[in-house]
């Protein structure tokens, strides 16, 4: 039965119910982020930590925390572990702390951590809580790691910083740009949905 | 309204709130606690890479080499309330001042720029850029923080002007970032304005 429970939460957040391209969450930080896939990668990571972490803590304390200051509770818990992230970036990864900057503190403001805070762990136990914190993490992560290698390659000509292209391609500006996440992102769901639809299309 | 019940609706969430905070402060304190000594270090580290390498001097990878090199070649020059003027730059071992080493804040896209320049002994030409803090742009504006871009400012002379990626030819010019125009601006206005700053700050006080 655990093993179902768990198969399922995977299976909902990498696929069906995934966090950036069917709930259309954490799209500040696919933009923000995903030009350069080294910057990528140690956001995902911290993302993982921090929802892995606030789910288990909000779980943890659900039958004892008042409903009516939940909010303030889980924005609490968050906050925090965003600030255990930041330290220790700051303490053993200085590079690429002052390379991603403002952004490791707005992992507080991802509404992929909230939402699963209030859709999953105050009404799930903690283990398992825990899990879909590492299942949506994964979930986000995947699809902005596959943004992040088609920008930094079209944008910089580059990936995870070493040259890739050479001198005879020219970078695409607007790639290291929001806009291109935009169009990333637009045509990642595109490809995504339009599969999905051919599949359930085959199976009804 | 009850007693039991203003206790619950009304001082319960208080208490739990203030209980809450108070663990999680105490743990990202104790955190910080283990930390900070090493974030200071790390600190401390990069400024005295930035002042080597803005000299032109080649950096060792290990940090205690790094800091060695730093203790044998460069004085810092502080004012009378200990802050730092500028950094004086010499062989290992010598009297000779080789070259001089400025720190210059400027206005970037999204904040402050904070770069180390550095200047021949004349100060008439430059012998490198480090930019040490910046919050330009990841993979746009914060290419300034680049090798290719940086390495370019060694042996120009002031003022500077920019242009396009690949075309600069003589000692007055610099390649700008393609779609990062403010903040090569901003780069130049560093180095522009770092000259007469050195000048003020180093053959004034001589």
């Amino acid at each position: 039965m655990a093993g179902f429970k768990i198969r399922k939460v995977f299976a909902d957040d990498l696929g069906a119910n995934n966090p950036v391209f069917a709930q259309v969450l954490g799209i500040c930080s696919t933009l923000a982020v995903t030009n350069v896939l080294k910057n990528t990668v140690v956001m995902c990571v911290g993302l993982i930590f921090v929802t892995a972490l606030s789910n288990m803590t909000v779980s943890l304390l659900r039958q004892y925390m008042p409903s009516r200051i939940r909010m303030m509770v889980e924005t609490l818990i968050i906050a925090s572990y965003v600030i255990i992230v930041d330290i220790v970036l700051k303490a053993f990864l200085p590079d690429v702390s002052r390379q991603l900057g403002p952004y490791v503190g707005l992992i507080i403001t991802n509404c992929i951590i909230m939402g699963r805070a209030e859709a999953f762990a105050l009404s799930n136990p903690p283990g398992l809580s825990f899990l879909d914190g590492i299942a949506s993490g994964i979930g986000y992560s995947y699809v902005l790691i596959a943004i992040a290698i088609v920008r930094e390659i079209m944008g910089s000509g580059s990936i995870w910083g070493y040259p890739l292209l050479g001198d005879w391609w020219t970078n695409w500006s607007i790639m290291v740009m929001a806009p291109g996440a935009f169009f990333m992102l637009a045509i990642f769901i595109w490809i995504v949905k339009g599969i999905r639809d051919k599949e359930e299309g085959e199976s009804s | 309204m009850k007693k039991g019940s203003v206790v619950k609706k009304r001082i319960f969430p208080v208490v739990f709130m203030l209980l809450i905070t108070l663990v999680f402060i105490s743990i990202t304190t104790v955190i910080y606690t283990f930390t900070k000594d090493t974030i200071a270090l790390n600190e401390r580290l990069r400024l005295k890479r930035a002042v080597l390498y803005a000299a032109g001097v080649q950096l060792p990878d290990d940090p205690v080499e790094i800091e060695k090199a730093f203790d044998n070649r460069v004085t810092e020059v502080k004012d009378d309330t200990g802050k730092v003027r500028y950094f004086e730059v010499r062989e290992s071992d010598s009297t000779v001042i080789e070259s001089y080493v400025v720190v210059r804040i400027g206005a970037g896209l999204w904040g402050e720029i904070t770069a180390g320049v550095g200047f021949d002994r004349d100060l008439e030409s430059f012998r490198g850029l480090e930019v040490i803090d910046q919050v330009e742009t990841p993979g746009l504006g914060g290419r300034i923080g680049e090798t290719w871009f940086k390495e370019q400012f060694r042996g120009k002379r002031p003022p500077l002007a920019t242009v396009p990626e690949g075309d600069a030819t003589t000692e007055n010019q610099f390649e700008a970032i393609t779609g990062a125009s403010y903040s090569t601006s901003a780069i130049q206005d560093i180095m522009n304005s770092s000259q007469e700053y050195a000048r003020m700050e180093i053959l004034g006080s001589q």
